[in-house]
């Protein structure tokens, strides 16, 4: 396992340099002068200039690209134009709330596809086939936006049984159940179109598993309808599920920005509205990468799980 | 067996299958003693293997079963999915074909027969395992293989392992289809030996679907023979070949091919140079030698059967003689040049004629192809040509216009045929050209063969690894074995009285229909 990894550290380093480059460059063709924002609409050209430079925007891009990839090797993130003060802290401070928030997204839309998809796939009933259909549809189809807008509406303003935004007053580990109530709204809406896509995809393998041979096998063995779907067939499944899981973590990272905007939850995704709407390029490019980062490393923790769950690939032989 | 109507094991009366409005199966009655071993025979769409589901109940939801099949004096037929569970297993078992899909290919061998073995009673995981392992003793495998994954497996080990499976809850009765046709032959007679073991040793009564005549007169005791749909014979195996009294059943029997039945067919050389030359041929795979120094030569107009078990090279030996695999080391000479640029003298027969024809194009396309790429004839000229093709191949006119998913598969490989022999090829590289085909097709397609190399005067490198099959069409026979030549000679003399070891092992695994003949 660790020489596997070993083998495809170098070409996740190559995209994380490619993507670091990207990144810096597409930040610097956005049209917008962060100077010009900084000093206000009708300061002197003497002031924007004086920013300019103090900021370091007057070097040629190529130091200033190597300033900043050596500051994120350093740990040193820089400064932020506008939100104010050390782009390590403000990170710092978000990260922690974005992990809870997309943790809880992550868990919840397996738990809803390992439920759903085998039932899905399984199921002889044309009413459980039309409502998952439906299901999977609606959580696919309705952006998140839309779903928030609707949970709040029915959870905290017709019912008033959960919190509409913000986190727990006295932090997350004060009180769980407290934090619990602050959590489901927001995990709910950010999961449920990664628990759609998880679900068709879960159910879509399953009854491709069910077709194979080997599930003959094991019914004319008598082994029981349940049990061949989610012991024998599930198995033969995870790997695919496992690969969709590592891919849709890009929708849920996205997915994080929009929905702590709607429930006002401070994590990396208000961070990032707030850099773009502010043009403050040096928060916006350290959240870019490490986003890509995240990515990154989950590709890679996929890879490997996917290995461990195929022996044919974990001892070797053909696939 | 005088003890089959008193007390069967299975007894189907009546019974019926249907798709949609078409039956599949017709009025079936037959029935089984304990430890008694029946075949049910018959050709692809005969119905022999959805009657054996329809008795289980595992065919899909589309197919009606009516009539009754059963069990002791348990109905099957209707019966509800949890009864219908509990028979599965422990009542009646299943051996499938294909032990390569038939294994889950993510779990270890005793995981499998774990979870099959507490499907029908409480057992802890350790004496599920401890079970496991006199199991897979019992199939005559190691211990150690209860760790194992299916990849690990050789095809015949697997299906000691899926014998084992239904072995597991003591079944009165294992239906078994088509148990050994994925297999090599010397790896069949193995297998065999294990049913007729296991039906000694444990008194298990035993359904034997086939198409193989040879199995049955291997194994059976009673045969049944289906036919569209219906039983059109039953009788003690003896009795069936010395009189079959139907004429479907005759002419079954007559189309088996059968080893030392042709007369010894002598080959002279014409000239001196040769159609075809490999001398020293190695073929590397990664660290795998597939082919290992082979040489063999094939002279105008003579066919040469090249047999050997899966993964002895004979098919790599076939791409490298055509040209579309460069071997590591030694020479290929085609008609004394390049098999590359004699590819205008090569025709290439295919073991799957519907895979290898574009199901896009017609027959006449198909079969016109080579005409139109070498730009050999057009307009009238061509049509003439494909015309004539299709009647070298005994194809009616009326099929030029088909496409290849319209034809049987006998009918797509005459296509294969008439493609492969388009521009009139000097020498045809035919590769198991009839084992996809039902047996009395395959003698139709055999014969055609014969019939087109002695008119057309074609040299053949014939691959099959059916021993039987290259008996009656090669002049003479190469027999490869881990990528090497271990025998080499006139047909009759390496497969009636062969020299190696290999060799005669190979010969005598062959099911013998004269055995079955002598029991008379």
């Amino acid at each position: 396992m660790t020489r596997y990894l070993l083998r495809r550290a170098p070409s996740a380093l190559i995209v994380l340099w490619l993507a670091s480059v990207l990144i810096f460059l597409v930040i610097r063709a956005i049209p917008g002068d962060a100077a010009a924002v900084l000093a206000g609409a009708d300061a002197p050209p003497e002031v924007v200039a004086a920013i300019r430079h103090d900021l370091g925007l007057d070097l040629p891009v190529v130091s200033q690209y190597l300033h900043w990839l050596g500051g994120l090797f350093t740990g040193d993130l820089g400064r932020s134009y506008l939100i104010g003060g050390d782009i390590a802290d403000l990170v710092g401070a978000g990260l922690g709330n974005t992990l809870t928030l997309t943790l809880a997204a992550l868990v919840i839309a397996v738990l809803v596809a390992l439920l759903l998809g085998p039932l899905w796939a399984a199921t002889r009933n044309r009413w459980v086939d039309r409502a998952l259909t439906a299901f999977h549809t609606a959580a696919v189809a309705l952006p998140t936006f839309v779903t928030g807008v609707v949970l709040i509406i029915v959870c905290g303003v017709w019912f008033r049984v959960l919190p509409t935004g913000g986190v727990p007053p006295k932090g997350m580990f004060d009180r769980l159940d407290i934090t619990a109530q602050y959590l489901v709204l927001p995990a709910v809406c950010l999961a449920l179109p990664v628990a759609g896509v998880l679900t068709g995809f879960l159910a879509e393998t399953l009854r491709a598993e069910l077709r194979q041979d080997y599930i003959t096998t094991v019914t004319a063995a008598g082994v029981r309808r349940r049990e061949v779907v989610v012991r024998h067939a599930l198995r033969g499944a995870l790997p695919v599920v496992v690969t969709t899981l590592g891919l849709q973590t890009g929708s849920l990272l996205g997915g994080a920005v929009l929905v702590e905007s709607i429930f006002s939850w401070p994590g990396l995704g208000l961070l990032v509205e707030q850099g773009i709407t502010r043009r403050d390029y040096p928060v916006v490019q350290v959240l870019l990468i490490l986003s890509v980062a995240v990515f990154v490393l989950v590709q890679l923790l996929t890879d490997v799980v996917h290995a461990y769950l195929d022996p044919r690939v974990r001892l070797g032989g053909k696939a | 067996m005088s003890t089959t109507e008193r007390n069967p094991v299975l007894a189907v009366r009546g019974l019926e299958v249907s798709f949609g409005p078409a039956p599949a199966v017709r009025g079936v009655d037959f029935s089984i003693a304990p430890g008694e071993i029946l075949a049910l025979v018959g050709e692809s769409g005969s119905g022999k293997s959805v009657t054996a589901r329809a008795v289980l109940g595992l065919l899909p939801a589309t197919a009606a079963v009516r009539g009754s099949a059963k069990l002791k004096d348990r109905e099957l037929v209707g019966a509800g999915e949890e009864e219908l569970r509990e028979v599965r297993g422990r009542g009646i078992a299943m051996v499938f074909q294909e032990p390569a899909t038939a294994l889950n290919p993510v779990h270890t061998i005793g995981w499998q027969l774990s979870a099959v073995l507490r499907a029908h009673r409480k057992a802890t995981r350790a004496e599920a395992r401890a079970e496991a392992v006199r199991l897979l003793e019992l199939v005559g495998l190691p211990a150690a293989s209860v760790v194992k994954y299916p990849h690990q497996l050789s095809g015949g080990q697997k299906q000691r392992v899926v014998i084992a499976l239904a072995l597991a809850n003591e079944p009165s009765l294992i239906i078994a289809d088509e148990p050994t046709t994925a297999l090599d032959v010397t790896v069949q007679a193995e297998i065999l030996a294990l049913l007729r073991d296991l039906r000694d040793r444990l008194g298990t009564a035993i359904l034997l679907i086939t198409h193989n005549m040879g199995v049955v007169a291997d194994l059976a005791d009673r045969v049944a023979v289906m036919r569209r749909g219906e039983l059109v014979e039953q009788a003690e195996v003896g009795d069936l070949f010395a009189r079959p009294s139907h004429t479907y059943t005759r002419e079954l029997l007559a189309a088996v091919p059968r080893l030392g039945h042709r007369d010894p067919a002598s080959y002279s050389a014409e000239s001196t140079t040769d159609a075809l030359r490999l001398a020293e041929i190695v073929v590397r795979f990664k660290d795998f030698t597939a082919v290992d120094h082979v040489g063999l030569r094939i002279g105008h107009g003579e066919v040469l059967g090249l047999v050997g078990e899966s993964g002895s090279g004979k098919s790599t030996i076939g791409r490298v003689a055509a040209g579309l695999l460069r071997p590591a080391s030694g020479t290929v000479s085609v008609f004394g040049g390049d098999p590359v640029a004699a590819r205008r003298d090569l025709g290439f027969v295919f073991q799957d004629a519907g895979g290898s024809l574009n199901p896009r194009m017609t027959v006449a396309d198909c079969v016109g192809e080579p005409l139109r790429v070498h730009k050999v004839a057009r307009g009238e000229e061509y049509r003439r040509r494909v015309a004539e093709l299709l009647d070298a191949v005994k194809l009616p006119a009326s099929y030029a216009r088909r496409r290849p998913r319209e034809l049987s598969g006998g009918q797509r490989q005459r296509v294969g045929i008439a493609r492969a022999l388009a521009l009139g090829p000097r020498l045809v590289i035919a590769d198991e050209p009839t084992s996809a085909l039902d047996v009395s097709v395959q003698a139709a397609v055999l014969d055609l063969v014969t019939g087109l190399q002695r008119d057309l005067g074609f040299a053949c490198l014939f691959i099959s690894h059916d021993l039987a099959v290259v008996d009656s069409v090669a002049h003479r026979v190469v027999v490869l074995w881990q990528g090497k030549v271990v025998e080499e000679g006139a047909h009759h003399e390496v497969l009636r009285a062969p020299r190696e070891e290999y060799t005669r092992r190979l010969v005598s695994s062959v099911p013998d229909l004269d055995r079955a003949f002598a029991r008379v």
